[in-house]
């Protein structure tokens, strides 16, 4: 089967430190999940210490050097942080996640799309990230994407006219009006992180847009 | 110039025993190259020397958690100097991911003796890779590394095509991933 990844130059946004917070996640879970996105993300840091270590210096004044040595008295060198054992949290959540997920996290059964939803807190306002919850051989509505949309599968997987996606996978919203059916199998759950509210072009979803409008689906 | 062994050795000195003259030496090589790197994103010089010193400071705290299996002394700094950026710079416009979110990401993975020497090759061919590029995609990557713009951005900024932005930087990273996987086989 083959896998989608997430395409190298959004992976080189997430290792440069480009990226907002909402893509940072989708990228930071995709990447939690795929061992091909993971090594081409090691070897971009790899670049990032190598733009580092050949690409000049700066003038430090000795003053600053010493200024930060007395400021080492206050800073304790800090044991090494064993990964901390699975932290709470089903076993579909990838580490990155799970500083998202909080104990009031639910799932809330949204009934004029079909599927359950669980927002999640982003600092910014500039995208919005949900998981998304389907249960096998479930649609979302039909839509169409005004801005980016990042989708991670996280358990099951599911299909649309641009493929079938499976555990792991990594989609980037397609400009085309596209209508994602979950597989077989487990319940399909997914991480959403959308830029701009998506409009609904079926023709059930028309009549769905102002619930969109008011962040409900 | 520090070799990539000879760095780590200072880590592991402050990781081991608080080691004061190791930081230093990690200091007069570091903190003038993690102020270059964030005045070249447009930074001024004073800002820029405040992300070295808590980039440099972090790399105290933080010294037993290094790994030379999982990366180079370089790479590591590099990552600490990005997030410090970010949160010194653009703070309240840009959370981001956690450094630990981010490195653990690599945790997990077969890690041995031999790990360490294979990351110290690869951390220098990429060295090589890079010195290599052509000058068209070596633009657009330290676009990216130094100002923390995305493509998006950059293909504007540069007046470029999206598309020609997006094949630039595949090239770039197809020709670091066929030099690594073909060292490899």
């Amino acid at each position: 089967m083959s896998r989608h990844r997430a395409p190298e130059e959004l992976l080189l946004d997430y290792a440069a430190g480009g990226l907002a917070e909402g893509p940072a996640l989708a990228v930071a879970v995709h990447v939690a999940l795929d061992a091909g996105a993971r090594r081409m993300v090691d070897r971009l840091g790899m670049l990032g210490g190598a733009l580092l270590d050949g690409e000049g210096e700066a003038v430090i004044g000795e003053a600053v050097l010493q200024q930060t040595l007395a400021r080492l008295d206050g800073v304790a060198v800090e044991a090494r942080t064993e990964r901390a054992p699975a932290a709470a949290g089903p076993a579909w959540t990838p580490e990155p996640l799970r500083r998202y997920l909080g104990t009031a996290s639910k799932w809330r059964h949204r009934r004029m799309g079909g599927f359950d939803e669980m927002p999640l807190r982003l600092h910014g306002d500039s995208h919005r990230a949900s998981l998304l919850r389907l249960e096998p051989g479930r649609g979302l509505p039909r839509h169409r994407h005004i801005g980016d949309e990042y989708t991670v599968v996280l358990q099951g997987g599911f299909t649309d006219t641009t493929g079938s996606y499976a555990t792991g996978d990594f989609c980037v919203g397609p400009d085309e009006i596209h209508e994602p059916i979950a597989d077989a199998g487990e319940p399909c759950i997914a991480l959403i992180v959308l830029a701009n509210p998506i409009v609904l072009t079926g023709p059930i979803g028309r009549y769905l847009n102002p619930l969109v409008r008011r962040g409900w689906l | 110039m520090l070799s990539v062994e000879e760095a780590a050795d200072l880590i592991a000195a402050i990781a081991a025993r608080q080691d004061r003259a190791a930081f230093e030496a990690l200091f007069r090589h570091y903190a003038p190259r993690v102020k270059a790197f964030v005045m070249r994103g447009g930074a001024d010089a004073e800002a820029a020397q405040e992300v070295a010193q808590e980039t440099l400071i972090m790399v105290w705290r933080k010294a037993a958690s290094f790994d030379p299996t999982r990366a180079s002394a370089s790479t590591w700094i590099f990552t600490i100097a990005r997030n410090k950026r970010i949160d010194l710079l653009r703070r309240g416009t840009r959370p981001q991911i956690e450094v630990e979110d981010w490195l653990s990401a690599f945790a997990g993975e077969a890690q041995d003796a031999d790990k360490s020497v294979e990351a110290e090759q690869t951390y220098i061919k990429v060295k090589a890779i890079l010195a290599d590029l052509p000058a068209d995609q070596l633009a657009v990557i330290r676009k990216a590394f130094f100002e923390d713009k995305t493509h998006t951005v950059i293909a504007e900024e540069m007046g470029l095509p999206l598309g020609t932005v997006k094949s630039r930087i595949r090239l770039a990273l197809g020709r670091l991933r066929e030099k690594i996987e073909k060292d490899e086989r």
